[in-house]
């Protein structure tokens, strides 16, 4: 159930994709989401489209494996989809039956939206899947480090991240164990309404709780006793570097970018 | 009738997917009554997957699991009785206790198997004298315990709910010598009283030969042997080729065999060891 999950999933690798800087992913895919979003007509979702492909084939990831970054969001999608073919209501009238008024451009803009939906997640879920949780939050600290004045800084929000993504498969394991112990216990789980099933709940999350406290308090020792304090003179072990890649990866955002823009101009007459 | 019987359990983990692992390879054992088992095995042998299908927390692949003749998959019920038949303490036990006293979380398992509340009562007290679970600990919280004491109160727990078969995963670890030795002496008391099955999972091979009747060497997701501590020590040679320990002293005597010195292949305590030395003197050997 909790092993379904496939946010944060990170597929190693070491294709041209995955040797890239985090940083560059990181603005790369935003700049990306914003531009899907910037697409106003089939022409130029097609270009977007066609460039997410290349870079999933560049990326080496398996399809399957990309494409069941979009199972969860299924509901979402056909949600979307239904709401838009039913209340969108320019272009060609297909049918009128009663309440129900479908037009060719409730149909367009229902599959315009399933597109954008299902590039932003692909998109999204390259990132996490060529980037390893460690080098993601590195690359936002970087990224944000020009607001280092802030209270608390930059740094400290990354270490959180970083420790909060690092204990959650530690979490699940401990949630199992405890769950399982408590079984042996007699406890049932698994029948009962919603109340009954709440309070069966307590035997696994009170230990689990009690865990988690004992585990914060022994990772801050153990790195107090390694010398950890906050960012202050901190070096680092791996120097991000820009390399060649970033710059192709860049100027092939750039392309597409500008390819958008000029599919808009020409074809602003289509959906 | 083996009060514990598996026929030719299969179990895989992840099945279908790219990361499939047979940790149990069709495993058949039969475990009489009365016993007291050992199972030893080095990490990822299948221990633990294995003990887990003895009450049912994990469905088999394949092959069934029989407590008391009874396949406990056969049914919901059936399947809830092996949970009370089976009791199965974990490692690290004291990280399951949650209630506010430790009289309540003792109280949990018999009180899972809706017992009346007289009943529930005696059979706390009755765990808890057993494990040496003072009265004044019981109005305590648990958390308020030492790790020791935590570990008695945890066992106390199972116990509670007087299982016909109890099995203990790793009840030493983490424990000084002393806390050690109350634990094995408690298991083994629990067993020549209430004349049940017990089944303890251990890495120390002490303690292995200080209170086992028989011995179950798990290797690679298969039973490598299930026999009595005398004979699974003369197989020492092949325990320790697969990297399982064997106590000191049965090392020392291999080596002293090794040297050519007549002397036996199942010595596994020091008392033992006395006994041989003694007899080789008195045959005039030169030790």
């Amino acid at each position: 159930m909790i092993k379904d999950i496939t946010i944060g999933q990170y597929f190693p690798g070491n294709s041209v994709i995955h040797r890239m800087d985090p940083r560059m992913k990181l603005v790369l895919t935003i700049v990306y989401i914003v531009i899907i979003f910037l697409c106003k007509n089939f022409w130029a979702l097609g270009l977007m489209l066609l460039s997410l492909v290349v870079m999933c084939a560049l990326s080496g990831v398996p399809a399957k494996v990309i494409l069941k970054s979009i199972k969860p969001i299924a509901i979402i999608i056909t949600f979307t989809a239904i709401l838009n073919i039913f209340y969108v209501r320019t272009g060609e009238p297909l049918l009128d039956w009663h309440f129900i008024h479908i037009t060719t451009g409730g149909v367009f803009t229902a599959v315009f939206m399933i597109i954008r939906i299902c590039a932003l997640v692909v998109a999204s879920s390259l990132l996490t899947y060529t980037t390893s949780p460690t080098q993601i939050t590195d690359g936002i600290e970087r990224l944000f480090s020009p607001l280092k004045f802030m209270r608390g800084g930059v740094h400290t929000l990354a270490m959180m991240m970083t420790i909060a993504l690092r204990f959650i498969p530690t979490l699940i394991d401990e949630f199992e164990k405890i769950t399982n112990a408590q079984k042996a216990r007699g406890a049932d789980l698994e029948t009962g309404n919603l109340v009954e099933r709440a309070k069966a709940l307590i035997p696994v999350l009170v230990p689990l709780f009690i865990t988690s406290f004992r585990r914060a308090y022994e990772l801050a020792f153990a790195m107090e006793c390694r010398c950890y304090h906050g960012a202050e003179g901190r070096t680092r072990m791996k120097i991000m570097k820009y390399s060649k890649l970033d710059a192709f990866g860049f100027l092939f955002i750039l392309f597409a970018t500008g390819g958008v823009i000029a599919l808009n101009m020409f074809f602003r007459h289509v959906v | 009738m083996s009060i514990l019987k598996t026929d030719n359990l299969t179990y895989k983990y992840s099945v279908g997917t790219p990361f499939e692992v047979t940790a149990l390879d069709s495993v058949s054992l039969e475990v009489e009554k009365g016993e007291l088992v050992a199972v030893i095995g080095h990490t990822g042998s299948g221990k633990s997957t294995l003990i887990q299908h003895f009450n049912g927390l994990l469905k088999p692949t394949e092959g069934s699991v029989l407590v008391d003749g009874q396949d406990i998959w056969e049914s919901k019920k059936t399947l809830r009785e092996a949970r009370f038949k089976v009791g199965l303490c974990f490692q690290y036990p004291e990280y399951q206790l949650f209630e506010e006293t430790v009289f309540a979380d003792i109280a949990f398992g018999p009180k899972n198997m809706k017992l009346p509340e007289e009943e529930i009562k005696e059979r706390v007290l009755r765990a808890a004298e057993f494990t040496g679970v003072t009265k004044e600990m019981l109005e305590k919280s648990p958390f308020d315990l030492s790790g020791g004491e935590k570990r008695r109160v945890a066992i106390a727990g199972v116990m509670a709910m007087e299982p016909e078969i109890l099995i203990l995963d790793e009840p030493t670890s983490g424990l000084d010598p002393k806390g050690r030795d109350t634990i094995l002496r408690l298991i083994r008391d629990y067993r020549d009283n209430t004349g049940s099955t017990v089944m303890i999972v251990s890495h120390s091979m002490e303690d292995v030969a200080k209170i086992a009747t028989k011995v179950l060497v798990m290797n690679r997701a298969t039973v490598m042997s299930y026999d009595t501590v005398p004979e699974t020590y003369r197989h020492a040679e092949e325990l320790l080729s697969v990297g399982l320990d064997v106590p000191q002293i049965t090392k020392i005597f291999m080596e002293l065999k090794r040297r050519g010195l007549p002397v036996r292949d199942d010595v596994y305590t020091v008392e033992q060891a006395v006994v041989e030395i003694d007899r080789l003197r008195k045959e005039g050997v030169r030790v």
